[in-house]
């Protein structure tokens, strides 16, 4: 590890849909994988509920990174929910290098209920993407 | 009161879905499935054809809902012993086999595995992995509470004094003294939903099962493919644990033997073709056919994709004749082809897409159940009531593919339609008369 | 009045109580001085979700008196509805009350001690503010009528008709012509595994007619639906007729079939009217009235071909049924003369009954020749086709039969749209979902059964028929009510544009437009609560009910926070 990862420790917060991803998040706990204890968990019903507005508040908020994580295509537990996330993802990346932010730091994941190693993976890749990344250039006081 | 409680056989996705239906109409419904979890054959598949759909995810909310389900009493390791009484009052013995762990005390948390000393192989996962004595058939297995094999814990089969798992529960969940309990229930209908096998390929000795290592049945490479499965999802063939580059998949195997198509092995044949170009983008697939049948509005096209995308399709005019015989350290494929010409393919692992048959335990279930097989096996439905789930016994129907080979659209749709019929029958049945069976002889 | 917030952490065994430090928790909260406008109390349990935990909790909510709860312990799809169920005993919302998952997400994914202590902590922080922002939110119960309608009277309408008519529910047919039966009607006979006889579907015509449970609108079509599962209101009526019929039903049930298309104009197929290239349909109509296959002339004729999946690469699909009901008009003709030969020309053999391939061999044993295509045209009445050996072979036929690809009924198009479902690719409605809702749409209380789902038999048309009774007698209970989703979505009028953005992507039609006062309405009875709506909206006028901004905001406020 070098001294700057050291010093880092980033906060990442995933947002992840109940039916899929969540799911994959239990498995991966009750198989006890080990993950950074630098990401937080969110649940929401459906990853096309995460609007522009909450991911960029979380980063003004202070988030280093964004994980947006749901079923894969074809299996949203509402039809066609995660199409739309897609699309809005699409835009964020746009929309955060227009505020001057990395778009790397928001990532959109399709994790199954029945991937907990793939969780592990995405999550803690992730997090080391973040730690090179370093912390966010927002100034954790402004605020929208 | 039995006319107001239904009695379902088998937990996989027909049973599941038949017995939440009854149970929402504020039926008592009783699920009885012999294995130690719910959720059968489906969840045995990573992906599910035609839309490549994770299984899990569409299986997890089902069996989730049937657990809490407070209308459904789930019965795991358990089996129908008698049946006595006709339709709105059967009688019915159920044998609970002993878990050794409490339901109610664990709590899932898995510690009790690693002190156990015992190692067997794990049936479900089609002996391809390890599992201790004390054991969830796999990650994520619901209810979440292990069971153990009474036949190679050497504490219940009295080797020796180990206490492993005892010691490593702290729930006090772990029951040794456990024994089989028998209960009777008393229903107004029951629905069997006891799912399917498939054909022993190992009984067609020129297809090579058994002798190849590389030679797979479907099962064992849908637990392959699987991420929760025993190599984690790494295609490797047994023995040597290296990756296939070349790999044919035989359709139609024990279709003559049987003697009926089974109607979903073309659609896994195509699916397993897109896992391994999907897994392995450079592997060579080949799938080695006849008759192509994909009967939903939706197969066609599901088949146009893998066609000569994922795998290139190769005519055989007779499957029979194909025969798989060992090539140095690989293997080799002969069939004859649309002109009868003899045709080999070299590959290093061959899938063989074996026919559904009846599950072991069908005929003795009907023979308890005294209803009718038909001529393969499987429960019979009244043919003479055209669409029918109806067994030749009143107030006993069948769901999925206990009655015949199908894919999961028309096994659930058998057990919506099962639930329809209950309901009928149940809501048509007059009040019993108190005391009216007792003073029957 | 202060917010008193009760914080029960489960010691879940060992599992989480040796994996965090749960004192240090409980002086983390308390010490804090962060919750100083609410009143705080923490404590921890052994199980929580035992018999012996459960009652602990109901009595510490009762004697406490809580106005909010959180409960951090496993995750909350093992146990949310068992302390939902725990709440609901007591005078708790259970909409008051947050589920922290350090278990699957803390206890067991951190092995260092004290970070997981550090994780638990921010997770529990995280739940108390957002519980203090949770809304009470109230089940709603609402009244149903059982009584179902029904478009189209063939096979597949009359078998769901007669399935769920009775004393309480009574089932409005509407059949668009003039009589009942659909296409079934018009059958020589059936197949072998549907007992061959076509007796029993002639009664079912009677069967429908007498019930007295059913009422029967011919020549009559559904002109306007609106409502949802349990309350849909349709207008029916005929022809352009203004005036129609308004019936209350609790759902619909769509069965209004397929058509079959003329084979001249298939692609492939080149041939006159006086040709004796015919339709297989024309065919069992014939064998039905005149008891006798001939052609034109009268006369029998002495070879026949029998040409299968008739337009099946264009439309896309394998119509299920043409193979084996191909080999029972085979049958008719080897009934009629042994001395006329036929052959069957095939692609793949579909033969998804079990029954079927005994058939098969019956009639290939009865001197029908099968003859595999790769390629086919009919010209004139004769066949070019290519074998699977490559060699391509022209015959003359007295007679050539086409088994044309089913296709969606006449109208469906309109009839999606006045449903508000969606069609599938190949022109069919399209299911919910192909494997586990087959006959379900995006809208409750909508099915759609037999070949208006896609291409299908007899058979499978009266099971999707006995499927649709199996769930509309579970679900709509004569006298009962029934229970929708409470965490939907809601609109804020003040902020809606107008702008049907959220109309657009609600994939089950919960959100309607309201002219009068130009802002789009959510209906709660139908909203499953996605939140797809919300993720869409450009003004901020949605709101996920249970699942805010505000209160993920709190969330993400301690995942966030500088530590």
């Amino acid at each position: 590890m070098t001294e700057k990862e050291q010093e880092f420790s980033p906060n990442i917060v995933g947002f992840l849909c109940n039916w899929c991803t969540y799911a994959a998040a239990d498995l991966a706990g009750s198989t006890k994988i080990e993950i950074s204890p630098a990401f937080s968990v969110v649940r929401v019903m459906c990853s096309s509920r995460v609007d522009h507005n909450l991911v960029l508040s979380t980063f003004f908020d202070g988030a280093d990174g964004i994980l947006i994580a749901g079923c894969h295509p074809g299996d949203c537990h509402y039809g066609k929910g995660n199409y739309f996330t897609r699309r809005r993802y699409a835009q964020l990346k746009k929309v955060l290098e227009t505020l001057g932010l990395e778009p790397e730091r928001i990532q959109l994941a399709w994790i199954s209920a029945a991937e907990g190693n793939r969780y592990a993976e995405v999550v803690n890749s992730f997090t080391e993407k973040i730690k090179e990344l370093g912390p966010s250039p927002i100034n954790n006081n402004q605020r929208l | 009161m039995s006319r107001d409680s239904v009695l379902i056989i088998g937990a996989g996705l027909a049973g599941m879905k038949a017995g939440l239906l009854l149970a929402n109409a504020g039926k008592k419904v009783y699920l009885v499935e012999k294995l130690p979890l719910i959720g059968g054959m489906a969840i045995k598949d990573e992906e599910s054809f035609p839309n490549f759909e994770c299984s899990t995810c569409m299986v997890a909310p089902v069996q989730q809902d049937v657990l809490q389900n407070p209308h459904i009493e789930t019965m795991t390791l358990s089996t129908v012993e008698t049946v006595e009484g006709s339709v709105g009052e059967f009688k019915v013995n159920i044998k609970k086999g002993a878990r050794y762990v409490s339901m109610t005390d664990c709590i899932g948390c898995g510690m009790c595995y690693e002190p156990c000393p015992v190692s067997i192989n794990n049936e479900w996962e089609e002996d391809l992995g390890e599992m201790k004595a004390i054991y969830v058939p796999t990650a994520g297995s619901l209810p979440n509470v292990p069971t153990i094999d009474p036949q190679h814990c050497t504490r219940l089969n009295g080797s020796d004094e180990c206490n492993a798992c005892a010691e490593a529960c702290m729930f006090g969940a772990i029951k040794l003294d456990d024994k089989d309990e028998e209960l009777v229930i008393e229903v107004g209908a029951i629905v069997i939903a006891t799912g399917s096998s498939t054909y022993d390929v190992s009984s067609l000795e020129t297809l090579g099962y058994g002798s190849f290592p590389g030679v797979f049945s479907p099962l064992e490479f849908e637990r392959l493919f699987a991420s929760n499965g025993p190599t984690e999802g790494e295609m490797t063939i047994r023995d040597t644990e290296s990756v296939p580059s070349k790999i044919a998949i035989v359709h139609c195997v024990g279709r003559k033997e049987v003697g009926y198509c089974s109607s979903v092995c073309c659609m896994y044949s195509l699916k397993f073709a897109h896992f391994l170009k999907h897994k392995i983008p450079d592997a060579v697939v080949t799938n080695i056919h006849s008759d192509i049948c994909v009967h939903d509005k939706t197969y066609q096209k599901f088949y146009e994709g893998i066609n000569g995308v994922d795998t290139e399709m190769r005519f055989c005019s007779s499957m029979a004749d194909v025969c798989v015989s060992g090539n140095g350290s690989g293997l080799k494929v002969n069939y004859p082809d649309g002109k009868g010409k003899e045709q080999a393919v070299e590959v290093d692992m061959v899938i063989l897409a074996a026919a559904i048959v009846p599950t072991e335990g069908t005929a003795a279930l009907a023979g308890i159940l005294g209803i009718e097989l038909d001529g393969f096996g499987f429960i019979r439905s009244l043919s003479e009531n055209i669409g029918s789930i109806e067994t030749s016994r009143e107030g006993i129907f069948v769901a999925g593919s206990a009655e015949g080979p199908k894919d999961i659209q028309t096994s659930v749709i058998q057990a919506e339609a099962a639930a329809g019929k209950v309901m009928a029958l149940l809501s048509a049945m007059p009040e019993p008369v108190a005391a009216e069976s007792e003073t029957g002889e | 009045m202060k917010a008193k917030v009760g914080v029960y952490i489960c010691e879940c065994g060992p599992n989480i109580s040796e994996r965090v430090d749960i004192e240090k928790i409980s002086e983390e909260l308390l010490s804090s001085g962060e919750y100083d406008d609410v009143e705080l109390v923490v404590k921890n349990y052994g199980l929580l979700c035992s018999g012996d935990g459960k009652t602990y909790l109901e009595e510490e909510i009762t004697s406490n008196a809580f106005t909010h709860l959180v409960i951090a312990a496993c995750s909350p799809r093992d146990h949310n509805t068992t302390f939902i169920n725990v709440c609901k005993k007591t005078d708790l919302n259970p909409f008051l009350y947050k589920m922290v998952n350090i278990r699957e997400h803390c206890a067991w994914i951190i092995p260092d001690k004290d970070k997981a202590t550090e994780k638990a902590v921010q997770y529990i922080r995280g739940g108390i503010k957002r519980v203090l922002y949770q809304s009470e939110l109230f089940e709603k119960q609402l009244d149903i009528t059982p009584d179902v309608l029904i478009l189209g009277g063939g096979i597949a309408g009359m078998e769901a008709a007669l399935a769920l008519a009775g004393e309480e529910r009574t089932v409005f047919l509407v059949e668009r012509s003039s009589e009942l039966g659909g296409v079934s009607a018009g059958l020589n006979r059936l197949l072998p595994r549907q007992g061959g006889e076509v007796n029993k579907l002639s009664s079912y015509r009677g069967e429908v007619e007498n019930n007295e449970h059913i009422k029967l609108y011919l020549d009559s079509e559904i002109k306007s639906v609106i409502g949802f599962l349990g309350n849909y209101e349709v207008t029916i009526g005929s022809g352009d007729e203004e005036e129609g019929v308004e019936l209350v039903v609790g759902a619909v049930i769509v069965a209004t079939g397929f058509k079959l298309p003329e084979i001249n104009g298939l692609p492939g197929f080149d041939f006159s009217e006086k040709d004796e290239v015919h339709s297989s349909i024309e065919i069992e109509r014939m064998m039905a009235t005149d008891r006798k296959l001939a052609m034109r002339n009268g006369e029998e004729p002495k070879s026949v071909a029998l040409v299968h999946c008739g337009g099946r690469s264009e439309r896309g699909y394998c119509s299920q049924i043409c193979c084996s009901y191909m080999m029972k008009i085979a049958g008719y003709i080897k009934d009629q003369s042994t001395e006329i030969e036929v052959v069957e020309y095939f692609r793949d053999l579909c033969l998804p009954y079990k029954e079927d391939q005994k058939f098969y061999d019956e009639i290939a044993a009865r001197g029908v020749e099968f003859r595999r295509f790769g390629k086919l045209e009919v010209d004139g009445a004769s066949v070019v086709s290519t074998g699977m050996d490559g060699a391509e072979s022209k015959q003359e036929y007295d007679m050539v039969i086409v088994a044309p690809a089913m296709l969606p009924a006449e109208g469906t198009e309109a009839l999606a749209g006045l449903l508000e479902i969606p069609l599938h690719e190949t022109g069919f409605f399209e299911e919910e979902h192909q494997s586990t809702n087959a006959i379900g749409t995006t809208t409750d209380g909508i099915f759609i059964i037999g070949a208006a789902q896609g291409p299908r038999g007899i058979s499978s048309s009266m099971l999707f028929a006995q499927a649709s009774a199996g769930r509309i007698s579970t679900q709509l209970i004569p006298g009962q009510k029934i229970t929708p989703e409470v965490k939907v979505s809601e609109i804020l009028e003040a902020y809606c544009t107008g702008c049907l953005t959220c109309l657009e992507v609600c994939s089950y039609g919960a959100i309607y437009f309201d002219d009068d006062r130009a802002i789009s309405v959510v209906n709660e009875a139908v909203c499953r609560g996605c939140g797809n709506c919300f993720g869409s909206c450009p003004s901020g006028a949605l709101r996920t009910k249970h699942f805010t901004n505000t209160q993920l905001m709190k969330e993400v406020a301690e995942a966030v926070r500088e530590r």
